[in-house]
């Protein structure tokens, strides 16, 4: 299914957002990760704005698609999506690992349009087989699961229990998304413990495999539109998402450095100024936001 | 079901199997997961019963947790069903972050819990269970004295929003609650008004309480005893009162004595009222093989040990004098 030039447009903005607002608010808690949260900005842009079906003014709708961030350390690119959405103010961002603020990684609790916990890697696919088999308890047949797990979470051993309970009932009403970034918390995955090979593994456990450049916004819209409504079969489905770590901001791409270091707030007014420059934008920094920005200084 | 009468001849197991069927009649929403264990742990009862709410995970207690929160999220109540030693060892970060941290809406019984589990050893006996999860907010921790407090304690932790974690032993117990017992989070119960020693006990160890304040009573010491199935919350008001009265205490759990109920108790003696106390339970050590009564003998928690453990108690409560 292809997205309209302006449903592009619109989309490629999201994405510029949400990596906009998630550099702001990893500078305003002085915490975060930058990398991870950058490389799936598309993908969440694509997410909540064309494919997921939510509702932000009744979050709890039964019928509602659910996404679980189990890589929730990449928390801020889900944080700005839902708050773009419109789930929460977008201020609320600048809370960010502030007490009483935005938890650092997820907490249902506390943020609207979040539906699991998280921050502890390997741990989200299995919460999302429990909820795929709610929604089936619940006939809900429209409904989808999401899960995004990362490429070095998948050497937990937690990831593929639940892989492999996930064939072994069937749940093609879970779509998980694997950001395949190629980067973990240390240096590349293939330096710290060898994934490959990925779509294999996936198939050998039962799955149906897709993969998708996950920073092509129309390609992006088209296998989730597949992965929804032409690979059913009885199987559940992986998307294999080729992410670039850190991608937008060249110092970080691909450099595991920039997975959980934060920018002071010199730094990340050359990152948004590049950033604006490479989208096209108006060049804009950090200073400029600092006015409408709570809850940091 | 079997009469409730016969229940009292039953492992608390089977008591626990065959009310987690019952109440999967009474409410539609409960959901149980198996670890490949069901005959063991008896929710084999509710898999036959309702076979299309009944989820095998096999080996993997990890994702049976993770699936737990899931479900639990979409509104259901689910009962992950595994030992109390893969509960709260093999799943805990799952446990702790999925289920606890979010508040979700999980029953764990913890089965195969403390001594009498058969002779396994140390992978399958749970000796510090309630140490562990103990420290994890939002989660209520009860420990049974007897079938029906089993079924009091179901009933009520269905009733609970929240997560709940209880000890479920395979071993049958002595009647000490009428049938219509209930249970309340928090609340003790005084079942032998005393006036030298106060021992406190949970899950299978009130009953041996009980023997030994028999013991004690030859001696012409006069014991009460309290039983305490709720360990967290834990009922402060009833420890400090009593002992306010007696002055000594000793504590029995079917557990190691680090961390556990008998470290709840102190930590509301030293923070109420100060008073000597003695511990009875595992000491820091990993379990033997062995038959049941002959380790409960080795490990000194049979009632005469309670009882001398008493006796000393009130020795130093009389030197302090």
């Amino acid at each position: 299914m292809r997205l309209t030039l302006e449903e592009n447009k619109e989309l490629e903005s999201i994405a510029y957002q949400i990596r906009r607002l998630s550099l702001q608010m990893i500078t305003c808690g002085q915490w975060g990760h930058p990398g991870g949260s950058l490389s799936m900005a598309d993908i969440m842009a694509v997410l909540y704005f064309h494919t997921l079906r939510v509702d932000p003014k009744n979050p709890k709708w039964d019928g509602r698609d659910r996404l679980v961030l189990s890589k929730a350390h990449g928390s801020p690119a889900l944080y700005s999506a839902l708050a773009l959405k419109g789930f929460f103010p977008i201020k609320d961002l600048y809370s960010y690992c502030q007490i009483g603020g935005i938890e650092g990684h997820t907490d249902m609790r506390r943020t609207k349009g979040l539906e699991s916990s998280g921050g502890s890697l390997g741990m989200g696919l299995s919460i999302a087989v429990g909820i795929a088999l709610g929604v089936r308890f619940k006939e809900l047949p429209r409904a989808r699961v999401f899960c995004i797990i990362g490429d070095g979470e998948t050497t937990s051993g937690n990831i593929w229990e639940a892989a492999m309970s996930a064939a072994h009932y069937h749940l093609d009403n879970l779509i998980t998304i694997m950001d395949y970034n190629k980067v973990m918390a240390k240096g590349f995955v293939w330096e710290e413990m060898g994934i490959e090979p990925v779509r294999e593994k996936w198939e050998a456990f039962g799955w149906d495999v897709l993969e998708v450049d996950g920073h092509d916004i129309d390609a992006i819209a088209d296998v989730f539109y597949k992965a929804r409504w032409i690979m059913p079969r009885g199987k559940p489905i992986i998307i294999i998402a080729h992410t670039v770590k850190g991608r937008g901001i060249e110092n970080c791409e691909f450099n595991y450095k920039w997975h959980t270091q934060h920018p002071s707030p010199e730094e990340a007014d050359q990152m948004l100024k590049e950033l604006s420059r490479r989208y096209g934008k108006p060049e804009q920094g950090y200073s400029l936001l600092a006015k409408n920005k709570k809850g940091c200084d | 079901m079997p009469e409730e009468k016969g229940m009292a001849n039953l492992m608390m197991r089977e008591v626990f199997g065959l009310t987690l069927a019952e109440l999967g009649g009474k409410h539609a929403d409960i959901v149980v997961i198996d670890g490949d264990l069901n005959t063991s742990t008896r929710v084999v009862h509710f898999k036959k019963a309702f076979p299309g709410r009944f989820i095998q995970v096999g080996i993997a207690e990890q994702n049976m947790f993770g699936v737990a929160a899931g479900l639990a999220a979409t509104g259901f109540v689910p009962f992950p069903c595994t030992f109390a030693v893969f509960a709260t060892r093999k799943a805990l970060d799952q446990f702790a972050l999925s289920i606890c941290f979010p508040k979700l809406n999980v029953k764990v019984p913890g089965s195969y819990a403390g001594v009498p589990t058969g002779k396994a050893g140390p992978s399958h006996n749970s000796l510090a269970d309630i140490a562990i999860v103990r420290a994890l907010p939002y989660l209520r921790i009860a420990a049974p004295g007897d079938s029906n407090e089993m079924r009091a304690v179901m009933q009520t932790a269905y009733e609970t929003e929240g997560p709940v974690y209880f000890r479920v032993v395979r071993y049958a117990l002595p009647d000490m609650f009428p049938e219509n017992h209930k249970f309340e989070w928090g609340k003790g119960d005084l079942l032998r008004k005393g006036s030298d020693v106060t021992l406190f006990g949970t899950g299978l160890m009130t009953s041996r309480c009980n023997e030994a304040a028999k013991i004690l009573e030859k001696d012409n010491i006069d014991a009460e005893v309290i039983h305490l199935a709720s360990i967290k919350p834990i009922d402060r008001d009833l420890i400090a009162d009593s002992v306010n009265r007696t002055g000594c205490a000793v504590t029995a759990e079917n557990a190691s004595i680090l961390g556990g109920f008998g470290s709840s108790v102190a930590e509301v003696l030293g923070e109420t009222y100060p008073v000597p106390l003695s511990r009875i339970g595992v000491k820091d050590m990993w379990i033997e093989s062995g038959g049941i009564e002959d380790l409960f003998t080795h490990y000194e928690m049979q009632p005469q040990d309670i009882a001398k453990a008493a006796k000393e108690v009130i020795r130093k409560k009389e030197n302090k004098k």
